[in-house]
């Protein structure tokens, strides 16, 4: 029994994990970032949100069945959806934190991971550690029976962003607070039949595929296409999945396959800066393939003033003030929006090099 | 020898019984012309060396595999069992040697797996189910916790739970295969006391082992199979030790030819200091204190039952088991225990006795097999040198005449005996100075029997030490200088000279088997 | 004791035809799938389109040639994509330094992973779909650590390997076909590739042959590692981004697939270099038909399982030989 020469090859291997992991974690250095500086400025006012001007329901707290309170004192519990892996949800959870922070409120934050379960217990965390006001960005729209019953319980009154819950207004929670997506889509619609001329054959990058924000920017752009420029004419619908890798790799195959496209509409601004990509790959020039694309990321309104995207229709992430402001409202017994829209922006030529620190 | 038959009309105590069972597998006759009836009550040994056809003729009685002639009695009735399902509803209960069990289940779930009392409500009555389980345990000498899952019992007691569920469905034969390979003595007292309790209840137990003392300990009745055919049955105590081993292995004890019938020439000369040695070589429940030498020139050959511990002793030598003690050293030089790495470095060889899954590598060419071992000294930082590789598989191909179609022909395509050579060439590659042969000739036609024998005669001429290890009493006698003969793990003879012979052989085997109590740690 | 002497000659036709099919049939579908493309795809026939797909092919390549390494010794390696997510991280990690050290560093993250898989795997005797599983987790678990969200990359030498080409052939598609070549020649030439493909067929022989059977295994997984983050820094160059987040998803069934389309059998013991390149091109160019002719992506995704149970099916022929 002589094992010696085993438990040295494992101490070498053990040693050389160790090793490895602190040199590919340890004295890193990135490219210095000379784009912009600081990042998201979500804390100042620039691209504040707007609520649009729609009547549509109100509700009371008497309605809710909550009792008022002061929210300089309250507890807000606030459950993210996904990963802060992207602009949308770094500047989500970054606007909700300042204006907390702003205001004085404590705040507690949760973030599910992509796990819906995750989430329905992240909440109930949540109420369990004292949250007196809910903020959610549901990760799905059904499920939330178990969550809704918990907060009933207690009377918490709830306000969802970015997606809608399928459960009653000023019932089931106070209000929800997000884009239009189907209008997002018009607009895009909009932009893209002035950069055109409503004339040619365009394509479509679509969003990942089963996506509630997919149906509604495709329905919405083609709506507007089909009612507003007849001319224009949709020869190619792929999907892109939302990311830069696989915008990039579609719009290669397209502009093989179909030379003479004269517009793409990307669903999201990742992919459209893959369609940048591709466009660059193949050696054509800013603008001789024109792109509109939707979100309002620091990158696509770069690529607005670098001349190759025609227009970004902005879909704001920032909804800290305007939920603080809602449940403010809401606190000191004032009737607010059961649905409120945000007015989002856009950036155009006209506005992009101006507007560049609005963009997230 | 003339084939036992039954009588036509079954008696009434006949539980199962089989009449001119013959079952055929792809190249193999398995069973050939089998009669064997199974009384109640009784305690019958079914006993055989490899090949023999016992688990064959287990899976014919327990509905695993269809008999292609003869006829299945039951009670008197002509049967089928379609499925080993259908055959335990005719109380055909098996317990095999791996405990067929759920580990993760509770005892007492384990104990009533589809036939849990039920309350009014077709719910599990666990109430009643756990303390029927207790109960039932208990007879079985083993107290535990029937709800703790079965995993964390111990081996011996996970046989004593699958042996209460099997007797508990109602059997009315019970086959035990190997029921004691893992048990302690206490517990094998237990499971004599539980197999006495079936016996007053009428119950036919087929007890299938390899340990003697076990079989005159407790059957009343045994079964000798050999090479698929029923060589003997009757009472136990009629049919001394000898004359069962010599049933066992084939050879009859009045005997002993006067002529060789195998390839070897005879002695050789044998250097006379140990290219090996091996000392005090201890594994748990397999090996117990192994010594043996092996000098150049020398085969020494290995004795003993199935199960005996032989082809353990070979695998230990070779590195491929993990041995509790015991070291190995060759040239006098210590050798590396359970590295084969270590093992074949140092020269020693081993042709193991599961040729198919542990010898060859089936899917790669004969070319690369013959190569596979030796391929470090044929290539350069790692590079295979094509031109080195052609040479060597040419002399061997030719040195061994394998007969393949190309060296580029799988090796899983060719022959048995040239299969045997390919794995020769293999370790004659490598220039061994040890070649440890488990079972070389098993399972390959006559004329590549005898090619490959003539090797070892061979080899051992050109000064190799060889290890011959072989249920063929023949093979074993004529093929080796020395016979070293075990015995449940341990070394209990040694014929040297003229010592080494049929006789000789079969009384030590039988011998030691009566004068050893069991051993066990 | 089943005794059976197998011998190919004896068999019938249709035994020839499957074994035909299952050797060759990825090369006979490529050849299918060209010919309809040349006469059925606009623009199809131009050397842009070519690069293009070479273009694209390049990283699921690349993967796949380590995937096909460790299936040979009846594994598989189901944490490339994280590695390539791990690699992109660390490229934009340590770009700042020059490209070259990001991709040491890269090709150092690679091996790690494979590292930890290969021991697991060899030492701890995990089995290799459970090791690479838990890698594939926490690898990107780890790439996401490191770089939380997408970043440009905006070094000119990155742009230049992602986009540019010599004598009209990309820099990524030659990448590739050196590697293959590289592989290919280790599978077939060195010690290394021998007792792999022993160890594949037959683990207990290869065990009592004396190989090295650890040593090997974990050199597999290094080796496919290595070969993700190779993967994993070209897509980098390509995108101009570091995108932990999405890149290398579901990397790892688009190799599995590549290989499998490519001959290589799940039970190890066979590698088969030139069928993965064409299985790889296979898979891209269907998807790219596809994609020209603008069916919906659920199509590319059935389309893609018609292939692989195509493969399935040829391989089961062969285990009932």
């Amino acid at each position: 029994m002589k094992p010696h020469s085993r438990t040295t090859t494992r101490n070498i291997l053990a040693l050389g994990l160790v090793a490895g992991l602190a040199l590919v974690t340890g004295c890193t250095k990135s490219e210095s970032d000379n784009s912009a500086p600081a990042q998201t400025s979500s804390s100042g006012d620039a691209g504040k949100q707007v609520a649009g001007s729609g009547g549509g329901k109100t509700c009371a707290i008497g309605d809710y069945g909550a009792d008022k309170l002061d929210l300089k004192n309250a507890v807000v519990g606030f459950s993210q959806s996904e990963k802060e892996a992207n602009p949308f949800r770094i500047a989500e959870t970054a606007s909700i934190k300042a204006e907390a922070s702003k205001r004085g409120i404590k705040l507690l934050t949760a973030n599910a991971q992509s796990q819906f379960s995750k989430q329905i217990s992240d909440v109930q965390d949540l109420i369990a550690k004292g949250a007196e006001l809910l903020v959610i960005a549901p990760l799905n729209s059904d499920g939330w029976e178990p969550v809704l019953r918990s907060a009933q319980a207690k009377k918490i009154p709830i306000i969802t962003i970015d997606r809608q819950i399928n459960a009653a207004p000023c019932k089931d929670y106070v209000s929800f607070i997000g884009s239009d997506f189907v209008a997002q889509g018009r607009r895009a619609a909009d932009q893209l039949i002035e950069a055109t001329g409503g004339k040619g054959e365009i394509a479509i990058l679509l969003g990942a595929a089963g996506n509630n924000v997919t149906t509604e920017r495709t329905k919405g752009f083609e709506d507007r296409v089909k009612a507003k420029a007849p001319g224009l004419k949709i020869v190619f619908k792929q999907t892109g999945e939302f990311t830069r890798e696989k915008g990039q790799s579609v719009t290669e195959q397209l502009i093989q396959s179909k030379p003479g496209i004269k517009a793409i509409y990307a669903e999201n601004d990742e992919m459209g800066l893959g369609a940048v990509n591709a466009l660059k790959g193949a050696g054509k020039k800013p603008g001789a393939v024109k792109i509109v694309t939707i979100d309002g990321t620091r990158n696509a309104v770069q690529g607005i003033a670098d001349g190759w995207i025609s227009a970004v229709i902005e879909s704001n992430p920032r909804f800290g003030p305007l939920a603080f402001a809602t449940l403010d409202s809401f606190t000191q017994g004032k009737p607010v929006g059961e649905d409120i829209v945000i007015q989002d922006s856009q950036y155009t030529g006209a506005n992009a090099k101006a507007d560049l620190n609005k963009a997230y | 020898m003339t084939p036992w038959r039954a009588a036509v009309t079954a008696p009434p105590d006949e539980v199962l019984a089989v009449t001119g069972l013959t079952k055929r597998f792809p190249g193999v006759l398995a069973l050939d012309d089998v009669t064997f009836t199974l009384r109640a009550g009784q305690t019958h040994a079914l006993v055989g060396e490899n090949g023999a056809g016992k688990s064959t003729l287990i899976k014919v009685l327990t509905g695993v595999y269809r008999p292609d002639e003869g006829e299945l009695r039951h009670l008197g009735e002509a049967v089928t069992f379609p499925t080993p399902l259908a055959a335990q509803h005719a109380g055909i209960s098996t317990i095999y040697q791996e405990v067929n069990l759920i580990p993760l289940m509770s005892v007492a779930r384990n104990l009533f797996l589809g036939r849990e009392p039920r309350t009014r409500l077709g719910l599990i009555d666990f109430a009643r189910m756990h303390r029927e389980a207790k109960e039932t345990m208990a007879e079985y000498g083993v107290h535990i916790d029937v709800r703790r899952p079965l995993r964390e019992l111990g081996v011996g007691a996970q046989q004593m739970v699958a042996l209460a569920r099997a007797v508990s469905v109602d059997a009315r034969v019970v086959v035990m295969d190997e029921p004691t390979s893992s048990l302690e003595p206490r517990e094998v007292e237990t499971l004599f006391g539980v197999i006495r309790r079936l016996r007053e209840q009428g119950i036919a137990v087929l007890y299938v082992s390899h340990r003697m003392d076990e079989l005159y300990a407790i059957c009343d009745t045994v079964t000798v199979l050999r090479d698929g055919r029923l060589v003997h049955t009757g009472p136990l105590a009629e049919t001394g030790r000898l004359q069962l081993v010599s049933l066992m292995l084939g050879r009859e004890t009045s005997e002993v030819r006067a002529e060789g019938v195998t390839k070897f020439s005879g002695s050789h000369d044998a250097g006379s200091r140990p290219v090996l040695s091996a000392r005090n070589l201890d594994r748990r429940h397999q090996l117990h204190d192994v010594s043996l030498d092996i000098r150049p020139g020398e085969v020494v050959g290995l004795g003993g039952l199935l199960g005996s511990g032989r082809t353990e002793t070979a695998k230990a030598i070779a590195g491929a088991l993990p041995l509790g003690g015991g070291e190995v050293t060759v040239d006098g030089r210590p050798v590396r225990t359970g590295s084969a790495a270590a093992a074949i470095r140092a020269g020693i060889s081993l042709l193991p006795e599961d040729r198919k899954s542990e010898g060859i590598v089936p899917g790669l060419s004969v070319r690369e097999n013959i190569a596979l071992a030796a391929l470090p000294r044929m290539s350069r930082f790692g590079l295979v040198s094509e031109a080195r590789v052609d040479a060597v598989v040419d002399t061997f191909m030719k040195r061994l005449r394998i007969k393949a179609a190309s060296p580029h022909q799988k090796v899983g395509e060719l022959s048995g005996g040239n299969q045997q050579k390919v794995l020769l060439a293999r370790w004659l590659a490598m220039h061994p100075k040890v070649l440890l042969l488990d079972e070389p000739t098993r399972g390959i036609d006559v004329g590549a029997k005898a090619e490959v024998q003539k090797l070892i005669d061979e080899l051992a001429g050109n000064g190799l030490g060889v290890l011959l290890i072989s249920s063929d009493v023949e093979e074993l006698i004529e093929g080796s200088d020395r016979v070293v003969v075990l015995r449940d793990g341990s070394v209990v003879g040694e014929l040297t000279g003229d010592e080494v012979g049929a006789d000789q052989l079969l009384r030590a085997i039988a011998e030691a088997a009566e004068e050893e109590t069991p051993r066990h740690d | 004791m089943t005794e059976l002497a197998l011998d190919n000659r004896t068999l019938p036709d249709r035994s020839t035809v499957v074994g035909w099919l299952q050797n060759y049939g990825v090369y006979l579908g490529l050849a299918v799938l060209l010919l309809f493309n040349v006469f059925f795809t606009d623009h199809f026939v131009s050397g842009e389109n070519f690069r293009t797909q070479a273009v694209q092919v390049s990283p699921v390549l690349i993967v796949a040639l380590g995937m096909a390494l460790a299936i040979g010794t009846e594994g598989i390696d189901l944490s490339v994509g994280a590695v390539m997510a791990l690699a992109t991280s660390v490229t934009s990690l340590y770009l700042g330094y020059g490209p070259w050290l990001a991709l040491v560093a890269a090709l150092i993250g690679g091996a790690v992973i494979g590292l930890a898989g290969g021991s697991l795997i060899a030492f701890v005797g995990v089995q290799p779909i459970v090791a690479t599983l838990a890698l594939m987790v926490g690898g990107r678990g780890i790439a996401l650590v490191l770089l939380p969200q997408l970043k440009d990359v905006r070094d000119p030498a990155m742009a230049t390997l992602g986009s540019g080409s010599v004598a009209g052939i990309p820099y990524l598609a030659l990448i590739a076909a050196a590697l293959a070549l590289i592989v290919g020649f280790v599978v077939r030439r060195t010690t290394f590739g021998r007792r792999l493909l022993a160890i594949g067929d037959s683990r207990p022989a290869a065990q009592l042959a004396g190989l090295p059977v650890h040593r090997v295994l974990i050199t597999v997984y290094v080796c496919s590692g290595v070969l993700a983050a190779v993967a994993g820094f070209l897509a980098t160059a390509r995108l101009q981004a570091s995108d932990p987040s999405s890149l290398g998803n579901l990397m790892e069934l688009s190799a599995i697939t590549a290989v499998v389309v490519g001959g290589t059998p799940l039970t190890g013991g066979r590698v088969r270099i030139g069928g993965t390149v064409a299985g790889a091109v296979l898979i891209q160019l269907l998807t790219a038909t596809l994609i020209k002719h603008d069916l919906p992506s659920s199509w590319t995704q059935i389309a893609q399982a018609v292939v692989i149970v195509l493969a399935v099916y040829a391989a089961r022929e062969r285990g009932k030989r």
